[in-house]
């Protein structure tokens, strides 16, 4: 097995996964010390009828809980001083944040206002600049978001902020919230989950612990993707894919980004699709890249990929190209699966080839190592034709 | 994957390893916004020198503030309290615990007297009691086996009141466990040998066990594959840091494991054989593995056949006809110990009639057996064994594991 000569790792957040794992809530706000929690939610999660189940929960607690509902999709920092006094005025003691995305970034910002002072806001910016724990703060997946749910990153305003700090004490994953809503939504999710579970595998950050994180994601992406997008009301498997979202935000926060990472997040910048998209899309285009370059890890990847008996029957010297064949087929078969909604190729997402250039320009630019222009532009390219 | 209806998992433990890990402690509690230690150790740990290996590594950043060598083997509350009244007399402002289970849980205790400014203990015994974080712990293990560095669990005895105070607490988890393979250098052989088959046995039983998750599977998985990859090694050749790595990554992955899920029968006897017999723990736990195996494969050979390719790698799995994985994932451990048992000289024990004192008097006599299956019946883990066990059944598999025969199948219930 792979052992670095040295690693570090460190993920805080408890997983509770299940069965009405909701009603544990007060329980656990206690074992953190809070009695009166703040809820930031959006529109959404109250159309679907989420937000009386989090009420439900805390029934017969005897806490009072606060519930903000209008977190728009591009949240302000007026709102965030808006929450500021309001969680201030009510006394609130803990965040929990319901749905991702904006939603979460919103409550991380929050946390780290409340926690100190509004104009932390600024100076925090960045990484590692934050000083000490936040308030208690809970992530509960509703499985749609951006990937960086339970992640050491929030996103807010242009600005990136990235801490341990900023990690949730627990997501609580009750299926009653993580019933999938449409295949694009639930694509972008997994995908993004899938994708930096596998690159967390290949990447030089690698331990047992990141592996221990990235296998499972990857398992119940592979094993029930496919399932929910045909049958959305498959309740185990939307369970399934919301842990795979926790945890491979767990393991991305213990590795370098990888390349499908940063070229998903240079094409999502642009606006054209979702992150978590082009993510997949890019995924096995740049591993077969990496795999040409003698990255040992990727015939790795075949265990959670395929399962332990594919694994073992497959020469040691071909599981590198055959994980990489199994997540073409995925692709194919996502995209027959979501009725063409869940793209196999740049091309599919109406990506227009002309400005692949410009993309693998600002790749580079935000530097990675590893890869040159050329070969940004290479991979692009390969995913945009498609196999 | 094997998705629970339920599951809980955290091990909110940073993870620092490697061959120089020592040397990012000064980081480490710099991040935890502290940076005067007390040491916490045994004279053993002292003894063996790793204290100065410790010191060494750490002192050009910080000052250390106490080092107390002398928790005893049966630590308890009057230790905790004499040597939190040391680390406030030397103005110390965080913990470092160089040892095992004794060691970590003696520094845990004082961490709660000297957090909460307790005068009595006993007021934060019991579940979730604590409500706030402690002084800055940093756990390191020097036996690659307990696990004990990644559990948030203490146990704190009153000798004088005859208590036995029990502490749980995600506030007692360390906030930082070192792995450096350096700890381990010295373990003797057989030490080797018992502390990582007892690692191996945390990481089995945790994913055959009732109450296995993704989480504790995969971190099992992972502890598993390096044990078998190199445990005899190890063993075998003590000076081989890669290997000591390994297998110490390898014990803090099945202390993960398995304090996120459950044990077994295999530590219910364990912890029996120890406390009638005085077994060290990882001695018994080698011992009894396969035999728990054994006794539970109709309820488990589904996930036991899965063992068989961490622990023997892709070619041997892939050879091994589906229905006979199980039975030689047993066979394998049953292997793995005889090996033990011939590259320690044999002070590695394969069976219980051959576990021997310093003095070479024999520590298991057959007629306490009967005493051990009566301890077992009242040890908590026996409800989270797979198949059902009564006073007979304990009695049966210690009998096979004290004779080292195997266990008669048509005598194992079926329930």
């Amino acid at each position: 097995m792979f052992l670095p000569e040295r690693y570090e790792f460190y993920c805080p957040v408890k997983i509770n996964s299940g069965n009405r794992a909701l009603d544990h809530l007060p329980f656990e706000l206690d074992t953190l010390n809070a009695k009166k929690p703040f809820v930031i939610t959006g529109k959404n999660s109250v159309e679907r009828g989420l937000v009386d189940i989090i009420i439900d929960a805390f029934k017969d607690s005897g806490l009072t809980i606060g519930i903000f509902d209008g977190t728009p999709s591009s949240p302000d920092l007026k709102l965030i001083r808006e929450l500021f006094h309001t969680y201030r005025d009510r006394g609130y003691d803990a965040i929990i944040a319901l749905g991702g995305g904006p939603v979460t970034d919103t409550a991380k910002v929050l946390n780290i206002a409340v926690s100190g002072e509004p104009e932390d806001l600024e100076q925090c910016a960045g990484d590692g600049l934050i000083k000490k724990p936040l308030k208690p703060f809970f992530f509960i997946p509703t499985l749609s978001g951006s990937g960086y749910e339970t992640s050491r990153y929030a996103f807010f305003e242009g600005r990136a902020y990235a801490s341990r700090f900023l990690m949730p004490d627990i997501a609580v994953i009750d299926p009653r919230m993580t019933v999938a809503e449409d295949a694009k939504t639930t694509a972008v999710i997994s995908l993004a989950a899938l994708t930096h579970a596998a690159e967390a595998y290949v990447s030089t950050g690698r331990s047992p612990l990141t592996d221990s994180y990235a296998y499972p994601a990857i398992q119940f992406v592979m094993e029930n993707l496919l399932n929910v997008i045909k049958n959305p009301q498959d309740k185990k498997g939307g369970l399934a894919l919301a842990n795979a979202h926790c945890l491979a935000g767990c393991a991305f926060s213990n590795i370098e980004a990888g390349i499908a990472h940063k070229l998903g997040k240079v094409i999502g910048d642009a606006g054209h699709i979702p992150h978590g998209i082009c993510m997949g899309i890019l995924l096995p285009h740049v591993l077969e890249t990496q795999l040409s370059e003698d990255n040992y890890h990727i015939s790795d990847l075949l265990l959670p990929l395929a399962g332990f008996d594919k694994y073992a029957e497959t020469g040691a010297d071909l599981r590198g190209e055959r994980a990489i064949g199994i997540l073409y087929n995925f692709q194919r078969d996502l995209f027959a699966a979501g009725g063409g909604a869940i793209a196999r190729t740049l091309r599919d997402a109406e990506v227009p080839k002309e400005i692949l250039q410009d993309l693998a320009k600002k790749a580079f630019g935000y530097g990675s190592g590893c890869v040159d222009m050329e070969g940004y532009l290479k991979i692009l390219e390969q995913a945009w034709e498609g196999r | 994957m094997d998705l629970p209806g339920y599951y809980e998992f955290c091990c909110r433990v940073k993870i620092i390893a490697g061959h120089d890990a020592l040397e990012k402690i000064p980081d480490a509690l710099a991040n935890l916004r502290a940076g005067r230690p007390m040491i916490v150790t045994d004279k053993g740990v002292s003894g063996a020198g790793l204290i100065n290996i410790v010191a060494d590594a750490i002192k050009g950043g910080i000052t250390i503030g106490a080092i107390a060598d002398d928790v005893p083997p049966d630590s308890d509350l009057r230790v905790v309290n004499r040597l939190a009244r040391v680390y406030r007399e030397k103005g110390c402002d965080s913990l470092i615990a160089v040892g095992g289970g004794s060691v970590i849980d003696t520094a845990k205790g004082i961490n709660i007297v000297v957090s909460e400014q307790a005068d009595d203990l006993m007021k934060f015994s019991g579940g979730h009691v604590l409500k706030r974080a402690l002084k800055p712990l940093i756990a390191i293990p020097t036996t690659a086996g307990t696990g004990s560095e990644v559990t948030l669990a203490a146990v704190i005895k009153d000798h004088e009141k005859h208590l036995k105070m029990l502490f749980v607490s995600y506030f007692l988890l360390p906030d930082v466990s070192i792995v450096d393979s350096r700890m381990t250098l010295t373990l003797p052989p057989a030490i080797t040998a018992a502390t990582g088959m007892d690692a191996l046995s945390h990481a089995v039983e945790a994913y055959t066990g009732l109450e296995k998750n993704p989480l504790s599977d995969a971190h099992a998985l992972a502890a598993i594959n390096l044990i078998g990859e190199n445990l005899v090694e190890a063993t075998k050749n003590p000076q081989d840091k890669e290997g000591r790595l390994a297998m110490a990554s390898a014990a803090t992955l099945a202390g993960i494991a398995f304090s996120n899920s459950m044990v077994g029968m295999v530590h219910t006897l364990g912890h029996s054989i120890g406390s009638v017999c005085g077994v060290p723990h990882g001695v018994g736990m080698a011992i009894l593995l396969p035999y728990g195996l054994e006794y539970n494969t109709h309820k488990i050979s589904r996930v036991l056949a899965e063992l068989l390719l961490p622990l023997a790698g892709a070619e041997v799995y892939a050879r091994t006809p589906k229905d006979q994985r199980a039975e030689n994932v047993i066979a394998l451990i049953r292997r793995m110990n005889q090996e033990l048992h011939e590259v320690t000289g044999g002070r590695h024990p394969r069976y219980f009639k051959e576990v021997v004192d310093r003095d070479g008097v024999q520590m298991v006599p057959k007629e306490k057996l009967p005493d051990v299956a009566k301890t077992a019946l009242s040890d908590g883990t026996v409800f989270y064994n797979p198949e059902d066990l009564d006073y007979d059944d304990f009695l049966m598999v210690l009998e096979a594991a004290w004779e080292g025969k195997p266990l008669d199948k048509k005598r194992i219930k079926k329930g």
